[in-house]
């Protein structure tokens, strides 16, 4: 049994990793060029700038970097509790989405030679893609700042700018280990049931109030500390280390993905494969278009996965922060604009190439509309429900006011998000099948806009109906509700208008 | 045949996709009870004057009209005269066959569509994977069962594009019987394929369109052979 590698064999595996390394380059220059050249310099000077914002504006503020009891302290307190739950969100993602994005969708590289190590580089470059990691990165970078002062605000960002490195590194090495595991014998089950256990361990120590003292010992302290010596030798050291485990983990993340690669994806095939018996005929058309997309949803690995991390992640965490009525206001919001994320956007490419021949069905095109708006919206309400549950747990009673402006924000964010989503699958459709446990319905800059526009807007909504649950009767909320709501069904509306002109249907049906 | 009325007639037809025009001027006609092949190099027009006959694509220009009825004003009621088997694809991803079956039989009104659904996916091999899912399914088996969904309802006019794709012998056979069948009962076969030689089987007509525009109607006898190789050949270039 080999247990190493030979002295003639290394050369060649390292000439391999070198070739696949350079591949990400040609790879990212074949991506880009498919993007306006105009489009991608501007995002990217926009993320220079709102970086650089985070990184150093918090540093002037008042109070910022001061030193004995105040906010500055408070901030630098908080840090290490931040950092590792970068490290724990990050790590979620990477698991949830089967190892992170594809560089290019695996189906047109099949015919490349692509080594997995240039996947696992072009899916660890593509995690800034992402407006949950953008948002926070910026508040890592703005806690910071803010906590260091300007006199040690340069070491502090590039500290922490490493420390992101490092977990956005790690996180995507345990993805693929994760990944690995699941696709081994029974080793779905396994995942679960470890899922599982750390979501029981983690109520056993909040419930136990061994949470908090757990939180003011993580190891990120000790990171942390190193960054509050400024320019010391501390800090070198702490760089330095940080540096070693960013190299590790990504070293370590290339194996895992290697050692992945040569898996099959159980859980795609085994939905592939299972037998749906037929059921009897619905007695409406509606009925049975709403069956289909219905089917098309929920037999898709990515959105059901999506859905569980999305859903039940944020309803643990205001389980364990135990959030009032008035702050659970903000959750249905938060997951119906995730839940678009996982196919709504997109919402026409559920039936990819198959939408030519549905096209060609003797059917009333706004039939078809409403149908496939139905199944979001009842995915995306199943999402909040699910949370709303979860989290409500500790919440006990809700009172009168507190009632209506929950159920008032859940049905005018679903409204919203339902009708934003429509609106864009027509407008932009973009040929994805959403048959890889990695997929997304849209390529990374264009997700990066949906998620930044759904989450302004739905935040904006659910802030509006967390003041009201504190302040406003439900004959404020009620009409509120119905004014926000009924605009975003006169937009929903018009999108279904839309949706029976001919063109419009051609353009969509013929890009998949 | 000209004293027939045709079912299918398209004059003019262009259709344009921004600066791109896919079909840039064809004339057609087709007629109850036969066939005709579409035939040309790719990018020819013809999966596109496929689309604009399932009314799927509206035209540009030109007239459309299936069974007397203008594609541009009624796209229902030819839908509901026409079966059609697009080019690719053609099948929802996570959708089974008898899931497309239930869903055309509904939605078209077909009474006992089981029955003929059962009927059609045993002759084309498709019984045993009648309740999986699409995605995973072979090139060839996609094509049988877009097949399948365009004869379902036993249309007046039957919209072929590409149905020998990838196909093992046993769907060929199938899909000529379909054919066969559909010139049987009085209904309007067209056939887009690179396949001359299938054609020529298949059809009693052959069109070749190029660039856009067709550039000649054969027999099929005309097309057949090495001398039907050389004429199809010569109107290619």
């Amino acid at each position: 049994m080999p247990t190493g590698l030979s002295s003639t064999e290394l050369p060649r595996v390292l000439a391999a990793e070198r070739r696949a390394i350079a591949d990400v380059g040609h790879l990212l220059r074949f991506r880009a060029s498919t993007l306006p050249r105009q489009r991608i310099v501007l995002l990217a000077g926009l993320f220079v700038v709102v970086t650089l914002g985070a990184a150093v504006v918090p540093a002037y503020l008042p109070g910022a970097g001061r030193p004995g009891p105040g906010h500055a302290r408070d901030a630098l307190t908080l840090l290490p509790t931040a950092l590792a739950g970068f490290q724990l969100l990050s790590l979620i993602a990477g698991v949830a989405s089967g190892g992170g994005r594809e560089l290019v969708p695996r189906e047109q590289l099949v015919a490349y030679p692509i080594s997995p190590t240039t996947d696992h580089f072009g899916a660890l470059l593509q995690a800034p893609l992402n407006a949950a990691w953008l948002v926070q990165v910026w508040a890592l970078l703005g806690v910071a700042s803010f906590g260091l002062g300007p006199d040690r605000v340069l070491p502090g960002a590039v500290g922490v700018l490493l420390w992101i490195g490092v977990a956005t590194a790690r996180a995507q090495a345990a993805a693929w280990a994760v990944e690995g595991v699941r696709r081994l014998r029974h080793g779905i089950v396994a995942v679960r049931l470890v899922a599982v256990l750390f979501a029981l361990l983690a109520a056993w120590l909040q419930l136990t109030g061994r949470l908090a003292p757990l939180l003011d010992h993580l190891p990120t302290r000790w990171f942390v500390v190193g960054l509050v010596a400024g320019f010391s030798g501390r800090w070198a050291v702490t760089l330095l280390v940080e540096a070693a485990m960013l190299a590790a983990a990504t070293t370590v993340g290339a194996i895992a993905a290697h050692l992945t690669a040569r898996l099959a994806a159980r859980q795609e095939y085994d939905a592939e494969s299972a037998p749906h018996p037929g059921r009897p005929t619905p007695r409406s058309d509606r009925a049975m278009l709403i069956r289909i997309d219905r089917a098309s949803v929920w037999r898709s690995v990515p959105v059901r996965r999506g859905l569980l991390v999305l859903s039940v992640g944020p309803g643990v965490v205001a389980l364990a922060g135990a959030l009032t009525w008035s702050q659970l206001i903000l959750l249905p919001g938060l997951v119906a604009s995730g839940g678009a994320l996982l196919f709504a956007v997109n919402g026409w490419c559920l039936d990819g190439r198959g939408g030519l021949w549905r096209a060609s069905l003797p059917v009333d095109p706004g039939v078809v509309f409403t149908a496939r708006a139905w199944v979001c919206a009842e995915f995306l309400a199943v999402a909040a429900l699910i949370t709303l549950a979860v989290g409500c747990l500790r919440a006990g009673l809700p009172d009168a006011r507190e009632l209506t402006a929950v159920t008032a924000a859940f049905v005018v964010v679903l409204v919203q998000v339902v009708s934003a989503a429509m609106r864009w699958s027509q407008t932009r459709p973009y040929p994805v099948d959403l048959r890889s446990a990695r997929a997304t319905p849209a390529p990374p800059l264009a997700m990066i806009g949906y998620s930044g526009r759904l989450a302004l807007g739905t935040t904006i909504t659910s802030l509006i109906f967390s003041v009201l649950a504190r302040v406003g009767p439900p004959e404020v909320t009620v009409p509120v509700a119905v004014a926000m709501g009924l605009w975003s069904w006169l937009r929903l509306r018009r999108t279904g208008e839309e949706w029976r002109d001919d063109r419009v249907r051609a353009r969509v049906v013929t890009a998949f | 045949m000209n004293e027939v009325t045709p079912v299918v007639e398209v004059r003019g037809l262009r259709v344009r996709f921004g600066e791109v025009e896919a079909v840039a001027g064809v004339d057609l006609k087709a007629y109850p009870g036969y066939s005709t092949a579409l035939l040309g190099r790719n990018g020819a027009g013809k999966s596109t004057t496929m689309r604009v006959l399932a009314g799927v694509v509206p035209p540009t220009e030109g007239e459309v009209r299936v069974n007397g009825i203008d594609v541009r004003r009624d796209p229902l009621a030819i839908k509901h005269r026409v079966g059609y088997c697009p080019d690719v694809g053609g099948l929802v991803p996570r959708a089974t066959p008898w899931e497309h079956l239930q869903l055309a039989g509904r939605i078209r009104r077909i009474p006992n569509w089981e029955s003929r659904a059962r009927e059609l996916l045993e002759r084309f091999e498709l019984g045993a994977v009648a309740h999986r899912v699409t995605t995973g399914f072979s090139h060839g088996m996609g094509r049988r069962l877009s097949v399948v969904l365009a004869a379902l309802h036993e249309p007046d006019v039957l919209l072929l594009d590409e149905p020998f794709d990838g196909v093992d012998p046993i769907g060929v056979e199938a899909t000529l019987d379909v054919i066969a069948d559909a010139r049987a009962r009085g209904a309007c076969v067209l056939v887009s394929t690179h396949l001359r030689e299938l054609a020529v089987e298949a059809c009693s007509s052959v069109t070749v369109l190029r660039g856009g525009s067709r550039v000649a109607t054969l027999t099929a006898r005309d097309m057949a052979g090495e001398e039907g190789a050389r004429a199809y050949r010569a109107l290619l270039d």
